[in-house]
């Protein structure tokens, strides 16, 4: 299937969290001051209860978009017709703005690590994953976002760098991007590569979304941990990224160790700040 | 696709049996060595897992401890890799598991306890529907009684327990509770209804440390649970003999059939108002999604 041209400008949403259910009460009560959503698919593909009962009425409030944990679109299995049914059936159900998923692997041979496994970046595995992200956008009927990941070991039997498979896969199967700012800075320091280096070789039209989060630093490698605020590096990287790609959907993503909604607010507030100096600096100084 | 599928065969055997074969197709750095960079996805594996059982069987985990849960969930993560999209169905063994090990089937209160735990996640995100209320009972012609059908909610369900576990899981499940609150929302990311970090440190609860925790004991008899969900809360409650009969049967048999059942219980002249009654509690507790009568 074609898509039609990408739009120009990208589709906008603002400033957005990941909704949690600890945060389900005071989402509804104080309707704080959030642009979007942004919701783990897995969650909802429930038949129903608590989580599609708050989602329903969450959804009345604000935009959402799905960020999906199981497609594990670089695996050598099969895809999973179940899962697409019901990620499609949830969408058709929430009119997510834009559906992502993670550009690795999560298993084979019929388990499921639950895990974001990386992928070899060989002409292999990119036939492999071009092939696959044109069947489930096909099946979808839109374009997906497949997001970059945090990882801990490389192959040797890559034949090109993280950044040049990543550009590659999103031309070739003509998908957008989600940017995880703090997973570029976890593999620059893990893989001792240059974090500005990755984000000049991505391609800008391309990029929908971006995610900042927090890791663990253990001194020689750091764990993607997503459960601490956002530390300076990864906002300076933010910077560097706001003034290449422009205004582009951001979020904070917080998995663990879960603070009170405020907390999470005010980070996102400093993301908002930092975007807006930098693309609007006379609306600021004003 | 050879390569890519015999890559990402040696990463999993590593990850779910420790096969060394990946050794050879990954590189670390002088900063952080192979070792050191495969142990991250080694554990992350296991604690991913451990979490999701510890979110489905919190009482559980707070019955046996940190240790012995860990080594429990380890064991079972060897014997049952998860083979679905969700990481929610996990657990779907465990109770299985307990009560066929040679390391817990002696303790049969374990398995019941997971048993319980299990069917409480069920209802918890089970799928949704109108239930019927007593008005709408009152327009059923007295004539077509005998030939109600019933459907009942999809959270119903029916656990023969031989041990006192519900019970002992409130009480536990209060203190998880009680935990929660002081720790604010810290920790707390799951959205199971029983999924509340545990507050044990190392040793288990014990009969003795909680002074309201009921001691296990064993019935003389298997006693029948009913668990379900009504406006979003799970319940359970403990069901007479007959009235569990009733309600198993009454999946599949008439309100007329019902009656004739239940006279293994109770005298024929009083079987209908008795049956009757069941009905209305089955009702108010949202049990009954549809009544077919004609």
């Amino acid at each position: 299937m074609k898509h039609p041209p990408l739009p120009s400008p990208r589709h906008y949403l603002g400033f957005g969290l990941g909704l949690r259910p600890t945060h389900y009460e005071t989402i509804l009560n104080e309707a704080p001051a959030l642009d979007w959503l942004e919701i783990i698919s897995e969650n909802y593909l429930v038949p129903g209860g608590k989580p599609l009962h708050y989602l329903d009425r969450i959804r009345q409030r604000y935009p959402m978009v799905m960020h999906g944990v199981s497609l594990s679109i670089g695996s050598s299995d099969a895809l999973n017709r179940e899962y697409l049914k019901d990620l499609k059936a949830l969408a058709a159900r929430i009119e997510p703005a834009w559906i992502s998923d993670h550009l690795c692997w999560t298993g084979v041979n019929g388990v499921n690590a639950h895990d974001l496994l990386p992928l070899a970046y060989t002409q292999e595995t990119l036939q492999h994953v071009v092939a696959r992200v044109q069947q489930v956008q096909d099946f979808l009927g839109r374009r997906i976002l497949l997001e970059n990941v945090s990882s801990y070991i490389s192959y040797p039997e890559s034949e090109m760098t993280e950044w040049e498979f990543v550009r590659e896969i999103a031309e070739r199967a003509d998908c957008l991007l989600l940017l995880d700012i703090n997973n570029i800075y976890v593999s620059s320091f893990n893989h001792e590569f240059n974090a500005c280096t990755y984000l000049n070789a991505i391609p800008v039209e391309r990029v929908q979304q971006f995610h900042l989060a927090g890791h663990r630093n253990h001194g020689n490698y750091i764990i993607d941990t997503h459960d601490e605020p956002v530390i300076e590096s990864v906002w300076d990287l933010y910077q560097i990224a706001v003034r290449r790609f422009g205004r582009v959907s951001t979020m904070i993503e917080r998995d663990d160790n879960i603070p009170p909604l405020p907390e999470l607010l005010s980070e996102l507030e400093q993301a908002r700040h930092i975007a807006q100096n930098i693309l609007h600096p006379a609306v600021s100084a004003a | 696709m050879d390569r890519l599928h015999s890559l990402q065969s040696d990463f999993q055997s590593f990850l779910l049996e420790g096969d060394a074969r990946i050794q050879q197709r990954v590189t670390g750095t002088e900063k952080a060595s192979l070792q050191v960079r495969l142990a991250i996805y080694h554990d992350a594996y296991r604690l991913r897992l451990i979490e999701a059982l510890d979110s489905n069987f919190p009482v559980l985990h707070a019955w046996m401890g940190d240790a012995e849960f860990e080594n429990l969930s380890l064991a079972y993560i060897k014997e049952y890799p998860s083979t679905h999209f969700s990481i929610r169905y996990f657990g779907h063994h465990l109770a299985e598991y307990l009560a066929t090990n040679a390391t817990y089937r002696d303790r049969p209160f374990l398995s019941e306890m997971a048993q319980l735990e299990w069917a409480l996640s069920q209802a918890f995100d089970a799928p949704d529907s109108a239930v019927m209320a007593l008005d709408d009972v009152a327009n059923i012609p007295p004539s077509a009684w005998p030939q109600m059908r019933f459907s009942l909610h999809a959270s119903v369900q029916l656990l023969t327990l031989q041990w006192n576990v519900p019970p002992i899981w409130k009480a536990i499940n209060q203190h998880l509770h009680t935990a929660e609150k002081q720790n604010s929302c810290r920790g707390d990311t799951s959205s199971t209804p029983s999924s509340v970090p545990s507050p044990s440190q190392g040793e288990g609860w014990g009969e003795e440390d909680i002074n309201d925790v009921p001691a296990p004991t064993l019935s003389e008899y298997p006693q029948s649970w009913l668990i379900w969900r009504q406006d979003l809360k799970n319940y359970f409650r403990s069901l007479p003999v007959d009235e569990a009969w009733a309600l198993a049967a009454a999946r599949d048999h008439n309100f007329a059939e019902l009656c004739e059942g239940l006279c293994e219980w109770i005298d024929a002249q009083n079987v209908a108002p008795h049956a009757a009654g069941f009905l209305k509690q089955w009702i108010t507790d949202g049990l009954i999604r549809k009544i077919d009568w004609s």
